[in-house]
């Protein structure tokens, strides 16, 4: 019986709290926030299958001014679900080589972040034209 | 205890050690082999290597222009059979290296890419960017784990070798984590435990190197070859001495004194020209170099820095981009421990002990006096490095006589009969542990530590002195007389590195003074060892004979010679620079019967 | 280091230390370095060690930043000993901790065996494609070959990947960072055929589906070797081998 007795330190409980880990756990938070507002578009859309004054009452709650609030809140969570989405995104992809050197990850995530911006963009001008037609 | 039967055991898991383990297991599968390491292999010093490994490939290279180099650059001190049976073998050492996934740099169409080293002819040294060492020992170790006759004891230390009826039958292990014993018998062992650098204050070393094997070989009465030969590279960060390596100087760095001149053609290695050419000035092999720091330093042209005197190595000209291609290590380093940009500024830099020639004495089968024992790598003094390693020839002497270690161990052990489980075992551990409860002065053996790195800087430095050396030998007498009443403040088993660093003093302290004792009987100068006091000149007809030290446990060592084995290369002028494409032309001029032209006087020595 | 110099600039290192033979658990004592601009945490616990405390033990070799054996916590931070520098964190206490998220051996001396034993399992050598004698010479690979999997290759196993990971933390039998990024060495060499051996190495909950992409430790890799890359490209890999797979399994 030798005096080798190895301790387990257990790991801190909050560890998500801590530097360096705080930036992680808001871009996970924004993961939910993504959730949250795809459940806020499933209910209009369940609304809208209720019928006209189903539909309608959605409407008047998501033009009230706490529901302003929180849409904010929710688009700030999400656009940094997309900056960040894109941060990871050339952490998936094998090592890109071109003419001999490897493409830096920041220009990968530039790049996506500028085709996300104009895919965005152009849905935008869209929605809103065929709003105005209508 | 618990013991443990192996066919083979191996001590020390560097390049060497698994470069034999390798080899064992490819040429005998069915052997145990035990591979002990008192770190975990990729901890190895090997890691540290930066430069590169030679090996010929070039067309317009050849083996004797390999030959040529080492031998010159040895002082004539080398076994030239052993050198003649290490530049063939290189190569293909290399390129098994390459098959085991080392990413050697390469050029753009895929094939190898090779440097420029000093004291070489011609281009040959094969790098992985600046992180040779690194990736040999990585690939080796990954490699080695392909093998499951291969037996790892990881952070276990080797107390001491069991040895019984005139043959080596094992050795004594120490677990780390429990601070208990295990007795490995084994019908060969080979010791590949690495150099003693860290008997010196300034070195290039990881604390690990510590002479180990070297002291435990000669304790058990095998002779130390050439311990007077210490290697100071002479590009090392003042204080830290840690490796800028000369692959720095490959590149086209010049060096520069404080009103930067770059002085090294004062020294008879000019004439100076901007770009790096093969064996002239910074180009010129280690101890040349380092002897001319000394001189300037003498003359007060260096540079005083708050880690001490330094001249100024210069990147700047190489380029940035090329220089964070080829030396992305030194960078790093230049930046952490300096301060330095070394795209934009040069780094200081000075000698530092590096490199060990000498060793544990054995025969171009890696083979030592005492039957079944073999060592390869810094440990050993095979016979290729003579008075002078030329920088490149380590990593391949890891793995050429690491194969052949490994080899002859397996082939030894196939022809012997099984070790016998000797009663030694329990007295070595006992003896281990009595150092726990040693009572005595009560003296801190860092104290003797720190001691003994000073003297040894100081007797046996770059340039030495009778009397100097002398004061050496009496510090390390009482230093040992000390060692015995030193005192531990760390009495328990688990992990006490306080009781492994006192074990690894006792074997500095003896590998120390074969160092000091071999430099003091040598009254010459030749290589490394270099002489002020009368002796500067070279002596073949006297010293042309290699040195062993013989342990005498209380008492100092006596000194011993033996004769050098000389084949295709008798002994000449050591020129490089203009001085040596002077004497080169010279010697093909005249025949081999004849006489030699007077060689022009070393400014060196004016 | 140099004599010349006075040192009276003194720092605090508070050292958490456990000796299993006399303490129940692990506590801080505090030291009083004297220290110089130029020196490095490693310095400085052996100055503890040489004149203050012979009985503190910590890993430690190279000094320069390549043997990957001094990595601890300083400052609640991954770091290797030997290149951080006193002179960045004073004036205030230094905190020096044994690496996170690994048993303690001895004060600063962690549990390195598992690690080990997760790199051996990953098949950790060349499997070359096509055979070739020694006679026959290296294998061709071109420097843009060599940049696909170069910075793996940096990986000096020094571990602060798997103290910054708090996946590691949560399930000690996740393969890890360091561990893959030795497997993407090899899987990304153009001279490798061993791809699937390793493929089946990284499956389930303790492959690299435990992963959620934190990038820590990326983050604190003292040699740019970016591990988070090697796990998650192959989490692309897993998913498609274990749907073809399946799809395989399918076929008559």
């Amino acid at each position: 019986m030798s005096e080798r007795r190895p301790f387990h330190r257990p790991q801190p409980r909050h560890w998500w709290a801590h530097k360096p880990y705080r930036a992680y756990t808001v871009r996970e938070l924004s993961g939910v926030a993504v959730a949250v507002y795809g459940a806020i578009l499933l209910v209009g859309l369940f609304c809208l299958w209720r019928g006209p004054d189903a539909y309608a009452v959605y409407r008047r709650i998501l033009a009230s001014d706490w529901s302003f609030v929180v849409h904010a809140v929710l688009l700030a969570a999400v656009l940094w679900h997309v900056v960040t989405w894109f941060e990871i995104l050339p952490k998936t992809m094998p090592k890109l080589i071109l003419r001999g050197l490897q493409l830096p990850q920041r220009q990968v995530t530039a790049m996506a972040r500028l085709v996300a911006l104009v895919c965005s963009a152009a849905l935008l001008i869209v929605v809103v034209a065929l709003g105005a037609m209508s | 205890m618990d013991h443990f039967d192996a066919d083979i055991l191996i001590l020390g898991a560097g390049g060497a050690g698994l470069r034999a383990a390798i080899a064992a297991a490819q040429s005998a599968p069915e052997s145990t082999i035990a591979l002990v390491s008192k770190v975990y292999p990729m901890r190895s010093h090997t890691v540290a290597a930066e430069g590169g490994s030679a090996g010929v490939v070039q067309d317009h290279d050849s083996l004797d222009n390999h030959f040529n180099d080492t031998v010159a650059g040895g002082d004539w001190l080398c076994e030239q059979d052993v050198v003649e049976y290490f530049v063939e073998h290189c190569t293909p050492e290399m390129v098994q290296l390459e098959h085991w996934g080392c990413p050697w740099s390469r050029k753009p169409d895929g094939h190898i890419n090779v440097r420029a080293f000093g004291g070489m002819k011609i281009e040959r040294t094969w790098f992985a960017a600046d992180r040779s060492g690194f990736h040999i020992l990585h690939t080796l170790f990954q490699t080695s784990t392909r093998f499951p006759s291969i037996r790892r004891f990881d952070e276990h230390f080797c107390v001491d070798l069991l040895t019984e009826d005139g043959r080596a039958q094992g050795a004594v292990v120490l677990s780390l984590s429990t601070g208990e014993f295990t007795a490995i018998h084994a019908r060969a062992v080979v010791i590949a435990t690495g150099g003693a650098g860290r008997v010196f204050r300034q070195n290039t070393n990881g604390g690990i190197v510590t002479g180990d094997g070297m002291a435990l070989a000669y304790r058990h009465g095998v002779p130390l070859r050439d311990m007077e030969f210490v290697q100071y590279h002479p590009t090392c960060l003042p204080g830290t001495g840690i490796l800028i390596t000369e692959a720095c100087r490959g590149e086209g760095a010049f060096l520069l004194n404080k009103d930067g001149n770059r002085y090294l053609q004062d020294y008879g290695l000019g004439p100076a020209e901007a770009k790096p050419r093969n064996k002239y000035m910074e180009l010129g092999p280690r101890d040349r170099l380092s002897q001319a720091f000394w001189h300037e330093q003498h003359k007060g042209r260096t540079l005083t820095t708050p880690q001490g005197e330094a001249v100024l190595l210069d990147l700047r000209h190489i380029g940035s981009a090329r220089i964070k291609e080829r030396l992305p290590l030194i960078c790093d380093l230049a930046k952490q421990f300096m301060g330095v940009d070394a795209t934009t500024m040069p780094i200081p830099v000075r000698p530092a002990v590096h490199y060990t020639m000498g060793g544990i004495l054995v025969d171009i089968r890696t083979a030592s006096p005492l039957a079944g024992l073999f060592a390869a790598g810094e440990c050993s003094s095979v016979g290729i490095h003579g008075a002078n390693r030329l920088g490149s020839n380590s990593l391949a002497e890891l793995s050429v006589f690491g194969r052949v270690a490994g080899e002859q161990a397996a082939l030894f052990a196939r022809g012997s009969s099984a070790a016998r489980r000797s009663d030694r075992a329990v007295d070595v551990a006992a003896k281990a542990l009595a150092l726990l409860d040693q009572k005595g002065a009560g003296e801190r053996h860092a104290v003797l530590r720190a001691e003994m790195g000073a003297s040894m800087e100081k007797g046996c430095g770059i340039y030495r002195l009778g009397p100097e050396m002398q004061n050496t030998c009496e510090t390390l007498a009482e230093l040992r007389k000390r060692y015995a009443r030193i005192t531990l403040e760390d009495k328990s088993r688990a992990w006490n590195t306080d009781w492994i660093t006192a074990i690894e003093l006792g074997f500095q302290l003896d590998v120390a003074q074969a160092m000091a004792h071999s430099g003091l009987a040598r009254t010459e100068s030749r290589g490394a060892h270099q002489r002020l006091d009368g002796f500067e000149q070279r002596d073949d007809a006297n010293f042309l004979r290699h040195s062993l030290a013989h342990y005498r446990s209380a008492d100092a060592p006596t000194v011993t010679y033996a004769p050098v084995t000389i084949t295709k290369s008798p002994p000449g002028q050591r020129a490089y620079g203009a001085l040596g494409e002077h004497e080169e032309a010279a010697s093909k001029d005249v025949s081999p019967k004849g006489g030699r032209p007077p060689a022009p006087k070393d400014p060196a020595h004016v | 280091m140099s004599n010349t110099i006075a040192r009276s600039k003194t720092i605090e290192l508070r050292v958490l230390r456990y000796r299993p033979a006399s303490d129940a658990e692990p506590v801080f004592v505090s030291y009083r370095v004297p220290y110089t601009d130029d020196m490095s945490v490693l310095q400085a616990l052996q100055s503890i060690k040489d004149t203050q405390d012979g009985s503190l033990s910590f890993r430690w070799s190279c000094r320069m930043a390549i043997c990957g054996s001094c990595g601890m916590m300083i400052n609640g931070e991954p770091k290797l000993a030997c290149n951080t520098f006193v002179r960045d964190l004073t004036p205030n206490a230094a905190v020096i901790e044994p690496l996170q998220n690994f048993p303690i051996e001895r004060d600063l001396v962690v549990t390195v065996g598992d690690f080990v034993k997760k790199i051996e399992s990953i098949y950790p050598y060349l499997m070359p494609k096509v055979p070739k004698p020694i006679e026959d010479g290296t294998y061709l690979q071109t420097p843009a070959q060599m940049t696909a999997y170069e910075s793996f290759s940096d990986c000096i196993n020094c571990m602060l990947c798997y103290a910054a990971c708090p996946q590691f933390g949560a399930n000690p039998d996740f393969i890890g960072p360091g561990a893959m990024a030795m497997l993407q060495r090899y899987n990304g060499d153009s001279r490798d055929g061993g791809q699937q051996f390793r493929l089946d190495r990284i499956h389930g909950e303790d492959g690299v589906w435990a992963c959620t992409a934190v990038g820590v430790c990326s983050e604190v890799c003292p040699k740019q070797v970016d591990p988070a890359n090697a796990v998650n490209q192959n989490k692309t890999n897993s998913a498609l081998d274990f749907f073809l797979h399946y799809v395989r399994r399918e076929q008559p």
